[in-house]
């Protein structure tokens, strides 16, 4: 079970994240929506220990090891290619290297395995960070904007590889700023907005909750309804 | 273990594939080839091994600082470095690893100076421990530049002159007893001594260069801890 307690955050004079309390349950796609600038990518850097926080309290329930993360920025040896960045990282976890041609598959990229980095394009890195991320089958999943800039088919691949280790028993915590992304995808959300959760729960019951189902449930009228701003 | 071996075979491949890292190892000994056969070999009045002990010196002092210093600084740039700690990398397996294959590239490149120099067997044997010593040195002190660097561009600003005046500090140290009084505690200072006199008192050369890296040991484990993944 992930959880954050009260989560205070601030940068100089700034306060980011303001009483940020939320909990993911075990096995859960859990989203964290709202637009760029809102906290997201700080919430996640609090619960992967790469940022403490001012105040509050927060857990993830699995070790560091059993945890895989993708984040913005890849992180990608760039001169190696696709099977030799997921290589070293086998080594590093100790597991059999066929590991790594395995999670290339999962993310279709096993016909890319011996191709540069450097030639990749932004959703071929993607997938591979992704495919970094799920190598060693953690327990619970951190994806900062999984789908980010990716083109509707390969973004629907990445959903249902996002479901499948949901199903297997992983704990998947996104952010987005997709609301139908993740509608399709979550067990539950939590709308940030400026460094606060201002709504959380069961997609179709917040949008039920605040009138917006219309033919499908639509969160971003929600997110417009609650703060007056439209997400990019 | 394991990790090491990971970053070990990680490092050797990036290498390769670098031609800015990989330069460092075959331009000083080439240069010091060439000038050996074209210049001293056809000067009486120059060693036989000048060119080989001043280039040598120089790499071991210089081109191992900025090349390991780009190496790192890449890593935080890219955060590389960040998806190596979250996976349980060690600072010193991270430095052992990723150093661990320059310092292997250095001792081949020391090879290769010593065998364009006219050395006899223990003057190899020194040369070779001195110059190993002073790598590694030039290593993990590249490595906390890396680790003090934001980007490449920074590693590449800070490194150079760093670079420059300990890789120089010998050679004003030559013109000025001063320099000299206060350049002993250098590890660069050291190496040249030795390979300019292997009549110098070699165990004393050791422990200076051996305290440098304790110096730079116990600030690089302090850097990464503080830097590597908070930011």
């Amino acid at each position: 079970m992930i959880q954050m307690n009260h989560i205070v955050k601030r940068f100089g004079g700034q306060t980011v994240l303001s009483d940020v309390t939320f909990t993911v349950k075990d096995k859960e796609i859990f989203g964290l929506l709202g637009p760029s600038g809102a906290g997201k990518t700080t919430i996640i850097n609090i619960l992967t220990n790469q940022l403490d926080a001012d105040g509050g309290s927060h857990h993830t329930g699995a070790a560091m090891l059993d945890t895989g993360l993708m984040l913005d920025t890849d992180g990608l040896y760039v001169r190696l290619n696709c099977l030799e960045n997921l290589n070293i990282f086998a080594d590093i976890y100790g597991i059999p290297r066929k590991k790594s041609f395995e999670a290339l598959k999962k993310v279709g990229l096993e016909d890319a395995a011996k191709k540069a980095v450097n030639v990749l394009s932004k959703g071929m890195r993607q997938r591979l960070a992704l495919a970094r991320a799920i190598l060693h089958e953690p327990k619970v999943l951190f994806l900062d904007e999984p789908t980010s800039g990716l083109d509707p088919a390969t973004a629907r691949g990445i959903h249902n590889l996002i479901q499948g280790l949901c199903d297997n028993g992983a704990t998947v915590f996104l952010t987005t700023h997709n609301m139908e992304e993740a509608i399709k995808l979550c067990n539950h959300v939590a709308l940030l907005h400026r460094g606060k959760i201002i709504e959380q729960g069961i997609p179709a019951e917040i949008c039920e909750r605040h009138n917006a189902v219309k033919t499908v449930p639509d969160l971003e009228a929600v997110f417009i309804k609650l703060t007056g701003v439209e997400l990019e | 273990m394991r990790s090491i071996k990971a970053l070990f075979t990680k490092q050797a491949r990036d290498m390769f594939r670098n031609p800015a890292v990989l330069v460092m190892f075959i331009v000083f000994p080439a240069v010091a080839f060439i000038m050996t056969q074209l210049i001293a070999k056809s000067n009486d009045d120059i060693p036989n091994n000048m060119f080989v002990t001043m280039m040598a010196a120089i790499f071991a002092g210089m081109g191992l600082v900025t090349s390991s210093a780009a190496v790192i600084a890449e890593d935080i740039e890219r955060k590389s470095l960040r998806f190596l700690i979250i996976a349980g990398v060690k600072p010193h397996q991270y430095l052992i690893g990723t150093g661990g294959f320059f310092l292997l590239a250095g001792a081949v490149t020391s090879v290769v100076f010593a065998l364009i120099g006219d050395f006899t067997g223990t003057e190899t044997l020194k040369f070779l421990t001195v110059m190993i010593a002073g790598s590694a040195t030039s290593i993990i002190l590249g490595a906390v530049i890396g680790m003090l660097s934001k980007n490449l561009q920074a590693a590449t600003a800070l490194s150079m002159p760093i670079a420059v005046i300990i890789g120089f500090t010998p050679m004003v140290a030559s013109f000025s007893e001063t320099v000299e009084k206060y350049a002993g505690i250098l590890y660069t200072q050291q190496i040249n001594v030795i390979v300019n006199d292997f009549s110098a008192n070699f165990t004393h050369a050791l422990m200076v260069i051996g305290m440098n890296i304790a110096v730079l040991l116990i600030l690089f484990i302090v850097i990464y801890r503080k830097k590597g993944l908070k930011e």
